[in-house]
């Protein structure tokens, strides 16, 4: 009698890891409890060094708009330069201002950078890189993403400062009036991949190489998402809430060492998934602008031997990264070339324009998808 | 229906027009990425401050006539002329002249107004001290000559922007002799239409002196 193994052909990292701890005599339960942390460390390392890898972008790609150099004395090239901007935040000293309440001081930016921290559960790699392959994927990130307000809004009141308030008054209100456009156009992706699931929509992205890609369907929806995704983590141009000519620096005013180190992160970090998410979502992930499969076959290899899976692998995981460090490019390009919008220019561009124009986005994908299933998802 | 689709096709044409600015400063932004920084590596580059540079002022004690102009033009009434009456000679005799340099905000008024043209302003700018009071310059002090940059063999004097060629910005490796941007009187002088030839210019000059003197009457009634 044939069995049938049902298993995902081609190399599966957590059942190699399963077996090899069986033959050591380990039994299922704890086997798979001694896998669970391991995709979690590889993605939160992963998240770390991007975050590194950004901030030195960001100095030295500022450096070169102003016809600068930028660090060049923390190793070669300065490339140990955030390395050291971490240290220094480490051992600083860790204030409580008087009169503060303190639990709501150190909440605040816990509340900021842990849902961000948590969305990377769903941002893929490969087809099985990713940490979990949750069947609302964005919709997730959505969610947690609506968790930050409140944290802004703590650490604005918490810190017994009037400019700090004014600025968490004003960086809550500028992510939750952005959070409606975004959430808008993620649902018309949604609705033409048929699924939440960011491996999904990946895969419905796949087929004709970068023609696929969903940034030729929805143009304007990538733009919406793409200036919603910059207001969320509070880029230029809008970074109202901690303009530093204004605000002192907002809601991170009276925050230093430690707490202010979560903020800096959480910025950043929130800047890479934003770029992840975007290609993702719109330059179709860890695909390559021509199709895996088609090199595979012009080379006679299978898709599924060992060594081709490596190289694949390798290869969605360098796209994925190239397609979101080209926006983090752009992003940075754009903060050294626009102004800042003021607040009512900013929530009016969030609730009379982005809104509208994403709603209108909408119904155009729903009428095409009637219209022509086969091109926009049946 | 129409005045909402024209304000729409309005709105979108706004929106149009903001995408192309943005375009465009990008585009900007991202040329500047292949410039090379033309940073002058103080203190062993530094700038030729310019002609008319309004540095640290400088004083001869034998022109100066104590008539204190430079003291009331002078926005902080600055400079301390320390003269008595000399009963003798009925002159005026200078006994010390100071400036505090500490204090005073090189504006030049002095300079301009001074009668005897005993004030002028240097290209020295490198007046840091450790103690203020010794920033308070007497006439000795201001009497000396000032040290020029090309003069310190230490120091790789650069061209300000206004000294370079046309289309240069960075003054790094650039040869002494390259001519600054724009042209010389003389060279102006020959793009000028020329004047009537030689041999009509004797008759043109006899001609040109009598109109002169009858002219003159005329041009003295009219005020």
């Amino acid at each position: 009698m044939q069995t049938f193994a049902v298993v995902t052909p081609g190399l599966d990292l957590q059942a190699s890891f399963l077996d090899l701890l069986h033959g050591y005599g380990v039994s299922q339960q704890l086997a798979h409890l001694l896998w669970l942390p391991l995709p979690m460390l590889t993605v939160l390392v992963a998240a770390v060094v991007g975050v590194l890898v950004n901030v030195w972008l960001e100095r030295k790609i500022s450096a070169a708009v102003q016809q600068r150099i930028g660090p060049e004395y923390a190793g070669a090239l300065g490339v140990l330069q955030p390395l050291a901007d971490g240290l220094k935040l480490l051992f600083k000293e860790d204030i409580i201002p008087a009169k503060a309440d303190g639990l709501l001081f150190t909440l605040g930016p816990v509340l900021v950078l842990v849902p961000v921290i948590l969305s990377w559960l769903v941002v893929p790699f490969g087809q099985n890189l990713l940490i979990s392959n949750v069947g609302v994927g964005v919709f997730l990130w959505i969610a947690l993403s609506s968790i930050q307000p409140i944290g802004l809004l703590m650490s604005g009141y918490s810190s017994n400062n009037k400019y700090s308030l004014l600025g968490g008054l004003r960086a809550a209100a500028q992510s939750i009036s952005y959070e409606i456009p975004l959430a808008l156009s993620v649902l018309a992706i949604v609705m033409m991949s048929n699924s939440l699931s960011t491996v999904d929509i990946v895969n419905q992205q796949t087929g004709a190489g970068i023609f696929s890609w969903n940034i030729w369907r929805q143009p304007v929806g990538f733009v919406i998402f793409w200036i919603c995704a910059l207001a969320e983590c509070e880029r230029l141009p809008f970074d109202l809430p901690e303009a530093e000519e204004e605000l002192v620096a907002g809601y991170q005013t009276e925050y230093s060492g430690m707490k202010f180190a979560l903020f800096y992160l959480g910025s950043y970090i929130n800047l890479v998934l934003s770029a992840l998410l975007v290609s993702v979502l719109y330059l179709g992930g860890w695909s390559f602008p021509i199709p895996v499969e088609w090199l595979a076959g012009l080379l006679g290899q299978s898709v599924d031997a060992p060594l081709v899976q490596v190289i694949t692998g390798s290869l969605g995981i360098v796209m994925t990264v190239l397609k979101a460090y080209l926006l983090v490019f752009f992003a940075i390009l754009l903060r050294w070339t626009v102004p800042r919008v003021r607040i009512d220019q900013l929530l009016d561009l969030g609730w009379k324009f982005l809104l509208p124009v994403a709603l209108v986005n909408l119904l155009v994908t729903a009428a095409l998808k009637l219209a022509f299933p086969a091109a926009f998802g049946g | 229906m129409f005045g909402f689709l024209k304000k729409v096709g309005d709105y979108t044409q706004d929106a149009v027009g903001a995408a192309k600015y943005i375009t465009q400063g990008l585009g900007v932004t991202f040329d500047h990425l292949r410039r090379r920084p033309i940073t002058v590596q103080y203190p062993y580059e530094k700038l030729i401050p310019s002609e008319r540079y309004r540095g640290r002022i400088h004083y001869e004690f034998d022109k100066c006539i104590a008539c204190e102009v430079c003291v009331r033009v002078c926005p902080i009434n600055l400079p301390v002329v320390d003269w008595v009456m000399n009963k003798a000679t009925k002159k005026k005799e200078l006994r010390n002249y100071s400036i505090d340099f500490g204090v005073c905000i090189f504006c030049g008024n002095c300079v301009e107004y001074c009668p005897t043209n005993c004030l002028s302003m240097t290209e020295e700018y490198e007046l840091a001290a450790f103690d203020r009071h010794s920033l308070n310059y007497d006439n000795v002090a201001l009497g000396r000559l000032p040290t020029s940059v090309t003069s310190d063999p230490a120091v790789v004097p650069l061209r300000e922007l206004v000294y370079l060629p046309k289309g240069v910005i960075d003054p790094h490796d650039l040869p002494a002799d390259a001519p600054r941007a724009g042209r010389l009187p003389e060279q102006v002088l020959e793009t000028l239409p020329k004047p009537p030839a030689a041999a009509a210019s004797a008759p043109a000059a006899v001609a040109s002196s009598e109109p002169a003197p009858a002219a003159d009457p005329g041009a003295t009634s009219q005020p």
